[in-house]
């Protein structure tokens, strides 16, 4: 594997306005009651007047240690030579394996298609056409960077290596791939 | 808050479903027509969006002829080739089964929602009939021609105006007016704000971050985050904006004025302004100085909660920073009747530091006439004008022109309530027709009870749409608009710190029996026998005509859709003179510091900034220099009832788009912890919300993000028509719960009211 995509979001850059959701939707087809990308507010958090909300982004994490294809009884689930979290839709039986055993809950079954589904950072879209993926392209606030985080002179790797950063739940081990600064009004000092 | 989980979202995607198959038994919509694949006008088609009034450069391509990507158009540089929700949405629009395709006529009654469909001819023929016959009985101005403003509105306001109609109307009243004015009476113009190159930025409750507009957004974000800028934001409610702001305070409602002439007081009296740039550039500063001596941060903490030793301390912040420090003048929030001193008292504290054309400071719009003098040389072409021959002079007056405090609005969009007294009380005369274009006064004016009535009683109702909107069910005649991806539009001026023009184009071919308006109101003024006042052909001749027939110029902003002109300017800051005069070698000679100061000169009386003002004096006794008065919002019993906008969707215009109404189809109503334990409410409960003119069921947000005596609506919901299937019944109405007040001198929609809260 080559390369090594990585997604960064910035909360303090993000307003949770759903750009990227709707963009997700539109580029990828994605059907009415599912959904690849949301951007939850949560909150608000302290005590007033100190209070603050998480903008949290919820999608595939693309764990480079990942459960749903470890679980995936056909093979659909598999990790590509880019490294990207795949699914093959012809092999999914829609067992539904993979949307229980993604401790980040956001795969689900596509209702057109009936195969297992999630944000590919737009591999089969954007990328394969070179461009960024959709949520990137359309940000408002430029609350989004993505890349190839091999490549050190990518943005990614530069923020990477210099900003604090977390990851949800990375005692699982599932070694996440989506990742995040934390807002300096958070719990999280920066 | 947006609530985005996944099990509600399902839940909302479900509802949506179901309310689709019942729609499609209404006549007209594009659900009763076989859906074809979409056709593309091209790859790539640059074009403006029009899913809110911000009008952001687009770039929009086909997707397996199924569907529309659009993301922003990245030649506009400030709008970075971004796009929001709303924006990313348009073809939900576009593709919307419950989008109006055919010209309908009522059968029922008034509101009824009985409709059939006619043909365009049967649609303009009645009309035509029906106004004429209005004219000759009682005159053109019995007609009340209003649209949103911008893009197409002129072509509406052109056959109001061929009429023989003084009575046009944009939506101003109800939402930018305020500052509008305000600037109009301090600037004599309109003014900018260079966000993005602040260093101090205060807020007052400008969502910059829910109403998202996009070069302002980006431009605060900038500021923040690469340029280090302070932002203090003072707002009832812990908005998004609040929650990114370095300081909130969640101050009074009504009583931003305090705080503002508190800051002014600060600056003058701890000798903290401008003193060279007000002896130079403004008019009437001794008596608005005289006038603020009262206004002192502890008379304004007594009266809007802002402690005074925070008021002081950053009114010191904010000069140390200047000039590159600004106070947003906002944008529509018109809270109370004093709206055009509390506009006026934020453009003060800007002046007072001489903020005025310096970088994150106010500048004023550089189109080409402007530019082009400056440099010297043609460096922007301008834009020409259709002319027409003998267009007739109203003969009347307009409805809105009784009271002269209000002048100054009469050109700027006029005050849109007034159809209100005009038609149920014949003041100042008897109004019987209507006819409107993408403008939805039953959700954006106030008291819904009362807009119902008007349009019960008028004699004839017209209204062009997209969507059988609140409004629109009201109407005799709807003439279904087609969405701005099927149309061609004039090219619009974009101007800002340079000249710059951008173009609204097709991206798709025409879905239905839609037309753009421009073509509707030419058709229909030919066939009202007005024909000689409109004597283009069409949307290209048009073009062609503003651009001089200079076809290289046409194709090239055809292509890019959005084209600008040299570099950017503002007369003040040396920097930037310098490299303007660099570039351009005849350009007009500088002040001996480089900049063009002296050059600087503003459409006011007096040709300076008038901190105090004569003409509004005049206008209105007691009003020449910015004062408080108190005024009552609500009755000692009762809580604030405030609102604002939601970064899915835009004011009453985008609650049924299919997209947008899966993401947020509800308006929660924030309460504070301790209210709601007082009144024992909780999340999720239905509650009762009762004002002076009416009623609403609403559910329950219990969050510690508003103030105890403040309660927060998002605006737009609530429909009450069962044609907007999507958003009917869903939510708190805003206004049917606000009385119909208009503020002094602005002539705004008063958006302010008080409540009673009850648990159902």
């Amino acid at each position: 594997m080559s390369k090594r995509y990585v997604m960064v979001h910035d909360e303090n850059r993000c307003i949770g306005c759903q750009a990227c959701s709707v963009a997700c939707r539109s580029e990828n087809g994605v059907p009415e009651g599912v959904t690849r990308l949301q951007v939850r507010v949560e909150g608000p958090f302290g005590d007033a007047p100190h209070l603050h909300f998480k903008y949290n982004r919820v999608s595939c994490q693309q764990c480079e240690n990942a459960p749903c294809v470890t679980v995936c009884p056909t093979g659909a689930a598999y990790v590509g030579d880019d490294g990207l979290v795949s699914i093959k839709e012809d092999k999914c039986v829609g067992c539904m394996y993979c949307v229980a055993a993604c401790p980040y809950k956001v795969r689900f079954i596509n209702p057109e298609t009936k195969a297992a589904d999630k944000c590919n950072f737009c591999k089969d879209t954007r990328l394969a056409r070179g461009e960024l993926p959709a949520c990137v392209t359309v940000c408002p606030t430029d609350a989004l960077t993505f890349g190839d985080a091999n490549d050190p002179s990518s943005e990614v790797a530069k923020l990477i290596n210099t900003k604090a950063t977390y990851q949800e739940k990375t005692h699982l081990g599932t070694k996440p791939r989506v990742y995040r600064i934390p807002t300096k009004r958070g719990g999280i000092q920066s | 808050m947006i609530e985005l989980d996944r099990r509600t979202f399902i839940k909302g995607a479900g509802a949506g479903g179901a309310s689709c198959a019942l729609a499609t038994l209404l006549p007209g919509s594009l659900a009763a027509l076989e859906q074809k694949p979409l056709q593309g006008m091209g790859k790539e088609v640059a074009s403006i969006c029009e899913m809110c009034s911000t009008r952001c450069p687009i770039s929009a391509r086909v997707v397996d002829g199924k569907n529309v990507f659009i993301q922003g158009n990245s030649a506009a540089k400030s709008f970075g080739g971004k796009v929001c929700a709303r924006g990313g949405a348009g073809h939900s629009l576009l593709y919307d089964p419950q989008r109006i395709v055919k010209p309908l006529r009522r059968v029922g009654e008034r509101g009824e929602g009985k409709w059939e469909e006619i043909s365009w001819q049967e649609a303009y023929k009645t009309i035509a009939h029906k106004l004429n016959d209005i004219k000759q009985q009682h005159g053109p101005e019995a007609v009340a021609f209003s649209s949103k403003s911008g893009s197409l509105s002129g072509h509406l306001f052109h056959l109001g105006k061929a009429f023989g109609s003084p009575n046009t109307f944009t939506h101003a009243s109800t939402c930018p007016g305020g500052y509008v004015i305000a600037a109009k009476a301090m600037f004599g113009t309109k003014v900018k704000r260079d966000l993005s190159n602040s260093k101090y930025i205060i807020n007052f409750g400008h969502n910059l971050y829910e109403g998202i507009n996009m070069s302002e957004t980006r431009g605060l974000m900038k500021a923040q985050m690469s340029k280090g800028a302070k932002l203090v934001v003072f707002e009832p409610r812990f908005s998004i904006v609040a929650d990114k702001a370095d300081e909130w305070f969640a101050i009074r409602p009504g009583t931003d004025v305090t705080v503002a002439l508190a800051l002014c007081h600060v600056l003058i009296y701890d000798n903290l302004y401008d003193q060279a740039f007000i002896e130079r550039h403004v008019e009437g500063f001794d008596a608005f100085a005289k006038e603020v001596k009262a206004y002192t941060p502890e008379w304004a903490e007594g009266i809007s909660d802002v402690p005074a030793k925070d008021i002081r301390r950053i009114a010191h912040e904010f000069a140390a920073k200047a000039p590159h420090a600004v106070v947003d003048f906002g944008h529509r929030a018109t809270f109370t009747p004093e709206e055009f001193e509390m506009r006026r008292a934020l453009f003060a504290a800007n002046v007072l530091i001489g903020n005025i054309e310096r970088k994150g400071g106010l500048y004023l719009g550089k189109k080409a006439k402007t530019y082009n003098k400056f440099a010297g040389d043609k460096v922007a072409p301008g834009l020409g004008k259709p002319g027409v021959e003998g267009m007739p002079k109203p003969a009347a007056k307009r409805i809105d022109q009784v009271d002269e405090q209000y002048a100054m609005m009469w050109s700027s969009g006029g005050i849109y309530q007034t159809i209100l007294d005009a038609t149920l009380k014949a003041q100042p005369y008897q109004l019987r027709a209507w006819v409107m274009s993408r403008t939805n006064p039953m959700q954006t004016m106030t008291d819904r009870a009362l807009v119902v009535e008007t349009l019960k009683k008028l004699e004839f109702v017209v209204s062009c749409d997209v969507y059988i909107s609140e409004t629109a069910a009201y109407a005799d005649i709807i003439l279904p608009e087609s969405t701005y991806l099927e149309r061609d539009e004039e090219i619009a001026d974009k101007s800002g710190k340079s000249p710059a023009y951008y173009v609204r184009q097709r991206v798709v071919e025409t879905i239905g029996d839609t037309k753009p308006s421009w073509q509707i109101f030419k058709e229909l003024g030919h066939e009202m026998g007005l024909g000689q006042y409109f004597p283009w052909e069409n949307m290209e001749s048009l073009q062609l005509l503003q651009l001089d027939r200079d076809m290289a110029r046409f194709n090239e902003i055809k292509q890019k859709g959005y084209v600008s002109y040299g570099k950017p300017l503002m007369l003040r800051e040396p920097a930037m003179v310098a490299a303007f005069i660099k570039q351009y070698p005849n350009a007009k000679p500088t002040d001996e510091d480089g900049t063009y100061a002296s050059a600087m000169s503003f459409k006011t009386p007096s040709g300076k900034i008038e901190l105090s003002s004569d003409k509004v004096e005049k206008m209105a006794a007691g009003r020449g220099v910015i004062k408080y008065r108190e005024v009552k919002l609500k009755q000692d019993n009762e809580l604030y009832f405030i609102q604002g906008k939601v970064a899915v969707h835009t004011n009453g215009a985008t609650h049924n788009v299919p997209m947008l109404a899966n993401l947020m189809s509800d308006n929660g109503v924030w309460i504070h912890p301790i209210t709601a334990g007082r009144l024992g409410i909780s999340s999720g409960d239905r509650i009762r919300l009762t004002s002076s003119v009416g009623s609403e069921e609403g559910t329950a947000l219990v969050t510690p993000g508003i103030r105890q005596d403040t309660v927060f609506a998002y605006m737009g919901f609530g429909s009450k028509n069962k044609e907007l299937a999507r958003a009917t019944g869903k939510g708190v109405h805003c206004g049917n719960l606000l009385p119909n007040k208009t503020a002094a001198v602005c002539g705004m929609n008063i958006h302010t009211t008080g409540i009673t809260l009850a648990k159902i």
